[in-house]
């Protein structure tokens, strides 16, 4: 399949080529067919600052099937996954065209960080965190960025006091401080509070809807 | 009379209940009428014939070769032709995008033709990006407004679109095979989008949306989509776009004459391709029509239609059984190199094996006499290790303090559990220590928590025990089953051996392989009858049933043991007697089986133990 190369070749060059978009697209080891590629977080969103990696693995029979893609930079977004990076995007599957390129692609996944789809989600957890509190979302959203996509620190409130490692648990978590404590002064595990207050949605409205009985019993199972 | 005859006539039974639009097709429904009067004169080739004399466990159904649903499927695409005046291409993706529901696409075709041809694919949607590229299209949907009484000219005149510029009559919209001449928009050359090749003599072709890729890329894309994806619909390969390529369009691309420098592989890949989308086109229609259904043999392409076991009511009466009339699994080409003795072993065992599978269920194997879902069931419960809970229910207690599971294996009743050193009573479950001094022997025995805990526990033995008096009955049949491949080649042998030691002939010697054939199919039938006693109610019914059961068990096996038995040339004459007249019986005793068991289901004999779907709830016991 020379197309394939020669199609993948003129990509590779056409995207080194244009230097408006932001869009890179560099090798990861010697095939062609394997790549990384890498664009800035769309600006006037929480991703703003960020550089964010994907990768990137040429199918046999590209372009006739979508590529392959997944984030390497954690993302928190409705439709990636955050553990995975596993992307949920309609033109990496059935929507797929032929005509569509490596660099359209990254747009595409561009403009899905402006427009997150949480009715057709990847990642449950954050996709509910999304639709209780858009703000408190995006507050972590941000936080992501500057923790893993070196985006800029924080604006005004000292948010990462933490600082063993430059990372908050509770902030990446997008939970309150206050909840966290007040529950780990019960004398939980403080990793097993926050990720029983992740797994509960303890966010924004929610908050006064899930009981301290409900929170205990499902720190106790 | 041709078998064209014949096709149109079937037809007109499938379509009974969907009949056609009144009034457009009088001298048709004329023609079918007459048809149907003559309809049991002449054979077919393709059917098999089970009119003749249909016993109460066959079911009615035909048998229809690729060509034959071809021809069904044409006959929609005509009818559509005749109704809509379109091109045949254009009936066929209305009718594919519309799941061959010819009812429902007329209805919405006559309410907005527009529409339909859009969502299937056929024309562009209205608003166009360009005036002068598709004012073609415009115009006659605007048409299609004002004339809504004359769908006739309507179609034609919306599909002249698409052959205005070509000459031919019968290929509504045969690609734009330019030599790279996209020249209207701009001087600059052709450059495929897809595989940036420019090169100044590439092949172009489009659809009607004028998206113009070369011709390699056009011929990988489809090929990527029927083998790779299985895909029938082949839309258009710009982003966004929803035109669906016309099958006249994907045939010049797949059988085009070979290029120069096409080599002969690549050609016959193509060829290949093509078949696998006629398949891919049969299997939809095959899918689409609950009277349809594709025989599930690997590589098998034919199709059964069985009209009578169509609803899901009619699975509580009738068991429909069904073979598409073709033997052997997978290629049947190496039949001519193989040995006499090869073939016999072929004729008998697994390569001769009819392709018999029930149109009701999944089940790839004659499943009668039982009827559908309750071999559902039945396999189900096999298969689920609900029955390793079961065991476990009836051999096994609970810790009480911390929960194992515990087997008693021996000793005494003062247990001590493993885990949590927890002390108890094995009988009584409670504490060891409330035994106070009556060491080794519960005086709590008779309490009654007792009683009702040993009640449960033997209530739940006793269940194990009757599933498993019908599992291993029905598993020994299963494994005679499998084994019967063994059987088959050593009565080959015995065969050949009676030919050498006595005088009989080579066709005098073929009461063996009846027999053998006729213990493995009556063993299919005992097989099932488990699963069938297992299931049903107490009474009368069921004891009748049993009895039916066991007679042709014991008939089976007494075949079975003559089969099995040496063979001394002064005896052969007495064993072929002994045989013949035992196979005899057995078919009798199979037939009888089946018969009283279909019989049963029409008349709704049949009481179940469970609730079964389609019947009355079982009494309480």
């Amino acid at each position: 399949m020379d197309a394939r190369l020669r199609r993948v070749n003129k990509e590779i060059a056409d995207c080194k080529n244009d230097k408006t978009s932001q869009i890179k697209i560099e090798l990861i080891d010697e095939s062609p067919f394997h790549l990384k590629g890498s664009f800035p977080g769309p600006e006037g969103t929480a991703y703003e600052g960020g550089t964010f990696e994907v990768d990137i693995v040429i199918p046999e029979s590209y372009p006739f099937q979508p590529v392959k893609m997944k984030f390497i930079t954690k993302v928190y977004h409705p439709n990636v996954s955050s553990a995975s990076g596993a992307i949920c995007l309609d033109i990496l599957k059935d929507a797929w065209s032929p005509v569509l390129t490596l660099k359209s692609t990254l747009i595409s996944l561009q403009s899905l960080l402006c427009s997150p789809e949480p009715n057709d989600p990847q990642d449950a957890e954050v996709a509910k965190h999304y639709m209780t509190s858009k703000s408190s979302f995006e507050d972590t959203a941000r936080y992501w960025t500057q923790i893993y996509a070196g985006g800029p620190g924080p604006k005004d409130k000292g948010g990462k006091a933490g600082g063993k490692d430059g990372q908050d648990e509770v902030a990446i978590a997008g939970l309150e401080r206050a909840h966290v404590d007040r529950f780990e002064s019960l004398g939980f595990q403080r990793s097993k509070v926050i990720d029983t207050l992740r797994r509960l949605n303890y966010r924004g409205a929610n908050v006064s809807q899930i009981t301290d009985d409900r929170v205990v019993e499902e720190l106790l199972k | 009379m041709g078998s064209d005859y014949d096709i149109s006539d079937d037809d007109a039974d499938y379509y009974d209940d969907e009949e056609m639009m009144d009034g457009t097709q009088d001298d048709e429904e004329g023609d079918d009428d007459t048809e149907s009067a003559d309809d049991m004169d002449y054979g077919d080739d393709f059917k098999v014939s089970t009119k003749a004399k249909r016993k109460p466990y066959e079911v009615e159904y035909e048998s229809l070769s690729q060509q034959a649903v071809e021809k069904l499927m044409q006959r929609d695409v005509d009818h559509i032709c005749g109704i809509f005046g379109v091109e045949p291409d254009t009936a066929s993706l209305l009718l594919r995008h519309s799941k061959w529901n010819k009812e429902k696409l007329i209805e919405n075709y006559m309410d907005n033709a527009n529409s339909v041809l859009v969502a299937a694919g056929v024309t562009l949607p209205e608003p166009a990006e360009t005036s002068a590229r598709t004012h073609n299209i415009t115009s006659s949907s605007q048409q299609q407004s004002s004339a809504s009484r004359r769908p006739a000219t309507r179609g034609s005149k919306l599909l002249g679109l698409a052959s205005s510029s070509k000459s031919g009559v019968k290929s509504p919209s045969p690609p734009k095979a330019l030599s790279r001449t996209p020249s209207r928009k701009t001087d600059e050359p052709f450059v495929c989008t897809i595989c940036f090749n420019d090169a100044p003599d590439l092949q172009t072709l489009a659809l009607d949306c004028e998206h113009m890729f070369c011709t390699d890329c056009w011929t990988d894309y489809v090929m990527a989509k029927v083998r790779d994806e299985s895909e029938h619909s082949i839309r258009c390969m710009a982003e966004g776009c929803a035109l669906v390529a016309p099958d006249q369009f994907v045939r010049t691309i797949l059988l085009a004459p070979a290029g120069p420098d096409t080599s002969e592989e690549e050609q016959a890949a193509k060829e290949k391709t093509w078949d696998r989308l006629q398949e891919l086109f049969v299997r939809h229609f095959v899918a689409c029509n609950t009277n349809l259904k594709f025989c599930p043999y690997p590589s098998c392409t034919n199709t059964v239609s069985c009209p009578s076991a169509a609803s899901k009511s009619s699975l509580t009466t009738v068991v429909p059984i069904v073979s598409c009339g073709a033997r052997g699994i997978g290629a049947q080409d190496s039949a001519s190199s193989m040995s006499s003795s090869q073939q016999f072993v072929n004729g008998l065992g697994l390569k001769g094996k009819e392709h018999k599978f029930c149109f009701g269920c999944p089940i790839e194997s004659d499943h009668r006499p039982v009827i559908c879902s309750v071999a559902k069931m039945w396999m189900k419960k096999c298969r689920d290790d609900s029955e390793t809970a079961n065991w476990i229910k009836s051999n096994t207690k609970e810790c009480s303090q911390c929960q194992s599971t515990i087997e008693k294996n021996g000793g005494c009743n003062h247990m001590t559990c493993k885990k949590c050193k927890h002390e108890f009573c094995w009988v009584c479950m409670g504490p060891w220590s409330e035994h106070g001094t009556a060491w080794y022997s519960c005086n709590r025995y008779d309490e009654k928590t007792g009683v009702d805990a040993r009640d449960a526990q033997s209530k739940s033995r006793a269940s194990l025990e009757r599933y498993l008096h019908y599992y291993n009955r029905w598993a020994n049949h299963e494994q005679s089953a499998k084994l019967a491949l063994d059987l088959y080649a050593k009565t080959e042998k015995k065969m050949e051996e009676m030919q050498i030691t006595s005088a009989l002939t080579w066709i005098e010697v073929q009461f063996m392989k009846k027999a053998v054939e006729e213990v493995d199919k009556c063993r299919m039938t005992l097989k099932w009858t488990y699963a069938m006693a297992y299931y049903l109610a107490k009474g009368n019914e069921k004891d009748l049933f049993e009895d039916n059961q066991r007679d042709l068990e014991k008939a089976v096996e007494d075949l079975s043991e003559l089969l099995e038995s040496p063979i001394e040339a002064e005896n052969i004459p007495t064993l072929r007697q002994q045989v013949t007249n035992k196979t005899v019986y057995v078919q009798k005793r199979n037939e009888i089986v089946l018969e009283d068991t279909a019989v049963g289901f029409l008349e709704g004999r049949w009481k179940w133990n469970v609730s079964v779907e389609g019947f009355d709830a079982p009494e309480e016991a």
